[in-house]
């Protein structure tokens, strides 16, 4: 049985959907990342999640029980759990009295508080400064209170929202490198929203793409990175190319599809006349200044449009019919003398695409 | 946990009980000697305000409440209101001074027995130069002076005893009241008790009418003479009334006639025959003997 | 002039003497004005958070009509009180009418509105998140309320203060549901206002100068606090 599971949650403000639908199912121990763009809702989710709000309908199970309960069972409902909002709001008070107010709330006596408070201080690096006003804390200090305040609870469930947004990148990553620290040494179920894939990617074992309020596509990283269920999707998870097109023929498994500009070959089994979007990671275009004997199914001339640097790799945007982005190592940028204007040679195995059904159009 | 937790709201709870509990303590407490929420051992006297701006309330009070252990709660009205205290039960006993409203009071079935207990008698009082003219004329005929010369007058204009006796003046003389009242800026209404309205009077160099002890109490704070003190009119009787507990109830009988039978009592009689001697070098009241009223 | 000077030395003297009845009187304002402010304030702390934590039709038009009688007149609920309690009315069998306890009750009802109205925006003052966080961290109704109204006691003590403040300068009420009994129920603004109409300026002033010296020590307070 699913820890947490939700059926149909829709969520409506002043006559806007925020969350439609909404159908997830976390097993106990789990850690799933909510990823999607700013406004999506994942903010929205947890909070339903947290039992902080009550959906427009629908329904969320905990443990098997409905919590659209009365305000008594959901309190104890809630108890189980613990969020970290969004915002990293510190209590007008000492940090030690911060992190010991879930606990004392849920009735604790004196000495078990201050056991599992200075525990938690010491996990956070926080011990030296227990006495200190928490609004005099720094924004990743602050954060990391935030997030003892709820561990300090020992939560079946730990909802944790956009929980690196506003932090420095080294507050950030100190931030994160605890959140890592506590999944591995705690059984606890972790839901987290965020807009960082990677770090979605890092934390979780399953992803949640969560867009325009409804959920496309859930399933581990690489599901989602390598085989995007959606145009959104793939858009959002950084599928810079992604080719809208009609599959001509189908052959063992490899269809061609017509994108206007020219033909291309993917490894798939959708059906002949079915309109589809061809996706391209960057990464898996290979370029080169003579054409390749090679076993890779596409292959193109192209120009070189534009170039840019991303790091240590350099983006190639080439023209070939349609438009293509490549990625490729500063230092083969260099070799192949790459200039706007250039002409190359493109190429991608069928196996390194992926092909999306638009339905709407089928 | 959810035991504790209803712990917790208990002691919250207890501790909102535990300060009510400290505030009705402290209420009641005030000093142990005044005791608040006891109602038997409570007294409330209305008294009219020219017995209590004399001081002799003030002399009295320690007295019987030391006589009877009781707290005497004197509140300072005219006639007029401490008749209406009176009807509403507010009060247990009054001391006032209008003979008409008293018997309309008992008439009524408020009050159970008037009890005469000290007279004295009205005067007039004004400017020493007496711009009007009045002194040694009747009462009656003074007011109709002040009238004629627009003298300015302070009346008390709170329906107290003082107020009756203005009016039942002014009736005497042949005049409307109502008229007399709206007849120029030169009749003011003080709508206050007796000390406050001699120093108005006093701060505006106007007459007024007021009893004799009060004026007694009060001439050294002011600029006012005596001018009219002679006419059968000027007599002014303080009579005390226990209201009456089957008409009121829940008012303390018993205690009002102890007070009643107190003010009666032979020492206490002649303490208030001689109230004021030391301190005024003349009597303020007499004491009442039966025939003071035929 | 040298009336007021007197007055001034006489007044000095009466306080700097501990005098009995001055210390009595002030004693009694003080004790009867705590007292009524502890009394509203248990009232309307909780009172205030639940009108602000709860949604309801009307929150608005409540709101506004609390602030509307800051400013109700002293007289009027002096008078709304004596109906109530005088021994015709519906509490007169209580026998309240005239004792310390109504006038508590009067300058109950005379605060209420200010430390309501004050609670109210002294807990909208605070983050909403602050409530979301407590309850995301698993306080109950009651547990978050006590926690927005720590997070807002500055404000809070603040309309407590200026709730005693108002309740101890008030003098209508005290002389119509008090009666300015000797000894009983007299205080220091009934005091105030009969020994000046009877001429005793001496003590008057006396007691004015401690009711100034009080209003003094709520506003440096106030001060101390809002700075």
């Amino acid at each position: 049985m699913p820890l947490i599971e939700t059926n149909d949650l829709c969520q409506r403000y002043d006559g806007r959907h925020i969350l439609r639908n909404i159908n997830l199912s976390i097993e106990a121990g789990e850690v799933l990342a909510l990823i999607g763009p700013t406004g999506a809702g994942k903010t929205t989710l947890l909070r339903l999640l947290a039992l902080l709000d009550t959906p427009t309908s629908g329904a969320i199970f905990f443990d098997g029980a409905n919590v659209a309960g009365s305000p008594r069972f959901r309190l104890e409902m809630r108890r189980r759990m613990a969020f970290v909002l969004q915002k990293p709001m510190a209590f007008n008070a000492s940090v030690y009295d911060n992190v010991a107010s879930g606990l004392r709330w849920r009735g604790l006596g004196r000495a078990e508080v201050r056991d599992q408070v200075e525990r938690v201080l010491e996990m956070i690096g926080l011990s030296a400064d227990r006495n200190r006003n928490a609004r005099t804390l720094s924004g990743g200090e602050m954060q990391r209170v935030a997030i003892a305040r709820a561990i300090a609870l020992d939560p079946e469930v730990l909802l944790l929202d956009e929980p690196t947004a506003n932090l420095d990148p080294v507050s950030a990553r100190r931030t994160e490198e605890l959140l890592a620290a506590v999944i591995r040494q705690r059984s606890a179920t972790v839901i987290l929203s965020t807009h960082d894939l990677a770090q979605g990617q890092r934390l979780a074992d399953r992803i949640g793409v969560l867009i325009n309020g409804e959920i496309p596509q859930i399933g581990t990283s690489r599901d989602i990175f390598v085989s995007p269920g959606s145009r959104e999707v793939a858009e959002f998870v950084g599928v810079e190319n992604i080719l809208d097109g009609t599959v001509l023929s189908s052959a063992e498994d490899v269809v061609t599809v017509d994108i206007g500009g020219g033909l291309i070959e993917a490894v798939s089994d959708v059906a002949v006349g079915q309109r589809v979007s061809v996706c391209v990671r960057p990464e898996n275009v290979t370029l080169a200044l003579s054409r390749l004997s090679s076993s890779a199914r596409n292959s193109f001339t192209g120009k070189v449009t534009w170039l840019s640097s991303a790091g240590p790799l350099a983006r190639v945007h080439v023209d070939c019919g349609f438009p293509l982005v490549a990625l490729v190592t500063r230092r083969s940028a260099a070799d192949l003398d790459l200039h706007i204007g250039r002409q190359v040679y493109v190429t991608f195995k069928a196996s390194a695409t992926h092909v999306i059904r638009t339905e709407r159009d089928s | 946990m959810a035991l504790k937790h209803i712990r917790k709201g208990r002691t919250l709870l207890a501790g909102i009980l535990l300060i009510i509990v400290l505030a009705s303590t402290v209420l009641t407490g005030c000093g142990a000697e005044t005791p608040v929420l006891e109602p038997k051992a409570r007294l409330k006297l209305a008294t009219t305000t020219s017995l209590y701006d004399t001081g002799l309330w003030g002399h009295l009070e320690t007295l019987f409440e030391k006589k009877y252990g009781v707290e005497l709660d004197i509140l300072y009205a005219g006639t007029g209101k401490a008749l209406e205290l009176g009807r509403r039960g507010d009060v247990d006993v009054l001391a006032v001074h209008d003979l008409p409203s008293e018997e309309r009071f008992i008439a009524d079935g408020y009050g159970v027995k008037r009890v005469p207990f000290a007279y004295n008698y009205f005067i007039i009082v004004g400017p020493s130069a007496d711009p009007a003219g009045i002194k040694g004329l009747s009462p009656e005929a003074a007011f109709i002076k002040v009238k004629e010369t627009s003298g300015a007058f302070v009346s008390r204009g709170d329906d107290s005893g003082t107020h009756a006796k203005e009016k039942a003046i002014w009736k005497a003389a042949g005049l409307d009241y109502e008229m007399v009242r709206q007849s120029g800026q030169w009749y003011i209404e003080a709508g206050s008790g007796m000390g406050p309205t001699l120093m108005m009077a006093s701060e505006k160099r106007a007459y007024t009418l007021t009893d004799i002890g009060t004026f007694l109490a009060y001439k050294g704070k002011l600029d006012l003479v005596p001018l009219v003190d002679k006419g059968e009119t000027l007599l002014n009787v303080y009579a005390a009334i226990a209201v009456n507990p089957e008409k009121v109830k829940g008012v303390n009988y018993d205690m009002a006639n102890n007070l009643i039978g107190f003010l009666t009592s032979t020492g206490i009689q002649k303490l208030i025959g001689d109230y004021g001697v030391k301190e005024y070098g003349t009597p303020l009241f007499s004491a009442y003997s039966d025939e003071v009223e035929q | 002039m040298t009336e007021i000077w007197q007055g001034l030395v006489r007044a000095i003297e009466l306080i700097v003497t501990l005098d009995a009845e001055v210390i009595e009187i002030t004693w009694r304002s003080l004790t009867i004005s705590v007292i009524a402010t502890v009394l509203a304030s248990v009232l309307c702390l909780p009172l205030g958070a639940l009108v602000h934590f709860r949604r309801f039709r009307g929150k608005r038009l409540l709101i506004s009509l609390v602030q509307t009688l800051y400013s109700v007149p002293t007289v009027v609920i002096g008078l709304l009180v004596f109906i109530l309690l005088s021994r015709s009315g519906p509490l007169g069998g209580l026998n309240l009418l005239f004792t310390p306890a109504a006038m508590v009750v009067g300058q109950v009802v005379l605060i209420i509105p200010i430390l309501l109205g004050l609670t109210i925006s002294a807990l909208s003052s605070v983050d909403r998140t602050i409530a979301d966080t407590a309850r995301s961290l698993g306080a109950s109704g009651p547990q978050t309320a006590v926690l927005v109204l720590t997070e807002a006691r500055f404000a809070v003590t603040a309309a407590v203060i200026m709730a005693f403040g108002r309740a101890i300068s008030e003098v209508g009420i005290a002389i119509m549901v008090g009666g300015n009994i000797r000894g009983f129920t007299r205080v220091l603004t009934t005091a105030i206002s009969l020994e000046t109409s009877r001429g005793d300026v001496e003590l008057s002033m006396a007691l004015g100068l401690i009711l100034l010296l009080i209003a003094l020590a709520v506003n440096l307070t106030l001060n101390r606090i809002q700075r």
